[in-house]
């Protein structure tokens, strides 16, 4: 029984790292723009194929390590180039005007890059490099598989360094003050467009790694990881609150948490009923979410009213 | 020491801005007067460079600014403490004024700059770590204009400073800005408590419907029918 429970919450925190990179990813665009950027979840895709398009082309040709390297490496970079494709595209032109229409063209761009991400590699399902060749390992009655280390040590590992970025770098001093008020931002001379320009760079390689951890896990990638990826995001993003770094790691745990369990519970076809669920109760009850921007606002707001 | 000629500045079709012209003179504290809407925060925004105006042009000690990024206005020596003081809400006092040294690089100066103002507004400094949201207002004023302060700039430009502050603090924030300009800071102030400026300012203008529609010294601002209307009239109840 003990050992169930901790397996859940093994299984749960190992896919919510990956969640909340993926999340923290979504969060940081949006704290810089207070835009929702619809084509997220198509520039990770799109990183994801060019991986597995290295693979179906010079699979044979290397060493299986070296292959492994490469993948994670051309995913990355593909997404925060996919990014820096987005931001041109549909951000930076309308940086300060219309919200709305921003949020359409990225949502255009989504189709555009889902559609040439597939012409890419028309298969519905394309192997992807995966690192390890055994499936598990036992410790005592609990099963540990290989990928899930691997993404909670790189989780952690990412995690550590965003914060020493946000925290203790002129960037970072940007990036926040961005993220707080726009326009005070601006008073005190910090350079709004380029600041956004590279918060969201660093915004897509942080989902390009998230991508890549579940793509590790999955061994695969097929059209349908664009929409998936941006719902986990959101999810995370959403249970954190918007805007709130912290907030989207915290938000992506317990996503992942709260799936492994319903899935021990309930079987696997809950799984994505639970997550959702879980989003509606968090907006209800907490509209600001758990720990973001909005929530603060809200405890300021209350904390005046006493 | 800044001179703004016919700047005209819209928000699509809709001139906020309909052909300013005025002038602030070094070593001065000037006050500029005019009802909601009359486009007070859109000219500050505008001499800030956030906002670009459709023509005009305003110069600031013989540079021309209009079409240099918000960042280049900073680093010529103006700093804008806006309107409704917009701190940084979830960064700490220390963080907001670090910010404000934003463009700075000289490290040794700017953390002598920091005690300085530490010196000078003790409430900021009891509270350097707590985030700047969780300040009163009064508090967020000072602060705000602290993290102006620290761009160390020749001209403080502020934006209803008082707005929605005790009387206590209103007093206390003009003890600060004749203090800062008797350090030599010239003020460029937009106030709707004309009885307080009264007592700093040395120069008055009036802004209604996007044009200066009045110029003059704190006497002739007296004298003036309309503005002792609009401006002085209700105060003598008070």
């Amino acid at each position: 029984m003990i050992v169930d429970i901790v397996q859940t919450l093994l299984n749960g925190l190992a896919a919510g790292a990956a969640y909340a990179l993926l999340g923290v990813g979504f969060t940081m665009m949006f704290g810089v723009m207070r835009r929702l950027n619809l084509s997220y979840g198509a520039t990770l895709m799109f990183g994801g194929y060019l991986g597995a398009l290295l693979a179906s082309r010079a699979g044979g040709a290397l060493p299986d390590a070296a292959l492994v390297l490469l993948a994670a490496a051309v995913t990355v970079a593909g997404a925060t180039l996919a990014g820096l494709y987005v931001e041109r595209l549909c951000f930076a032109p309308l940086r300060g005007r219309s919200g709305v229409a921003a949020m359409v063209s990225s949502f255009a761009v989504w189709m555009q890059i889902e559609e040439f991400s597939t012409w890419l590699l028309p298969l519905h399902t394309n192997p992807y490099p995966a690192p390890f060749n055994v499936a598990s390992w036992q410790l005592g009655a609990l099963t540990l598989r290989p990928e899930h280390l691997l993404t909670l040590l790189v989780a952690v590992l990412v995690a550590i360094l965003l914060h020493r970025l946000l925290r203790a770098s002129r960037f970072g001093l940007a990036v926040r003050t961005l993220s707080d008020s726009p326009a005070a931002a601006q008073a005190v001379g910090i350079d709004a467009g380029r600041t956004t320009l590279l918060a969201f760079l660093a915004a897509s390689t942080v989902g390009g790694i998230g991508a890549w951890l579940v793509l590790v896990a999955d061994q695969q990638v097929t059209p349908m990881f664009g929409m998936w990826s941006m719902a986990k995001g959101l999810i995370a993003m959403m249970l954190g609150g918007l805007g709130s770094i912290p907030g989207a790691v915290a938000g992506g745990l317990l996503l992942g948490v709260l799936e492994a369990s319903g899935q021990a519970l309930f079987g696997p076809q809950i799984r994505e009923l639970i997550a959702w669920g879980a989003l509606f109760l968090v907006l209800v009850l907490r509209p600001g979410g758990l720990f973001g921007r909005a929530a603060f606002d809200l405890d300021i707001a209350a904390h005046q009213r006493l | 020491m800044l001179d703004v000629k016919d700047v005209v500045t819209a928000y699509g079709k809709i001139e906020a801005l309909k052909g300013v012209s005025l002038s602030v003179e070094p070593g001065s504290i000037t006050c500029l007067l005019g009802p909601n809407g009359a486009g007070k925060t859109t000219l500050m925004y505008t001499i800030a460079g956030i906002l670009r105006p459709r023509r005009g042009s305003v110069r600031f000690g013989g540079d021309e600014l209009v079409g240099q990024s918000a960042d280049r206005v900073v680093n010529r020596g103006i700093a804008l403490v806006p309107e409704n003081r917009l701190v940084f809400p979830q960064m700490s006092v220390t963080e907001n004024l670090a910010a404000g040294a934003y463009l700075r690089h000289d490290h040794g100066e700017i953390a002598s700059d920091l005690e300085k103002l530490f010196a000078r507004f003790p409430a900021l400094k009891e509270r350097r770590s707590q985030p700047a949201g969780t300040l009163s207002g009064g508090e967020q004023q000072m602060l705000a204009v602290a993290r102006a302060l620290m761009s160390r700039p020749k001209l403080l430009m502020m934006d209803e400073p008082s707005m929605g502050l005790a009387p206590l603090v209103v007093e206390e924030i003009f003890r600060i800005v004749g203090e800062l300009n008797r350090d030599g800071i010239t003020i460029f102030m937009v106030e709707q408590n004309a009885h307080m400026a009264l007592k700093v300012a040395h120069k008055f203008f009036l802004m209604e419907q996007g044009k200066v529609t009045f110029a003059g010294a704190p006497g002739e601002v007296a004298q003036d029918e309309v503005i002792r209307r609009a401006y002085l009239g209700s105060a003598k109840a008070t």
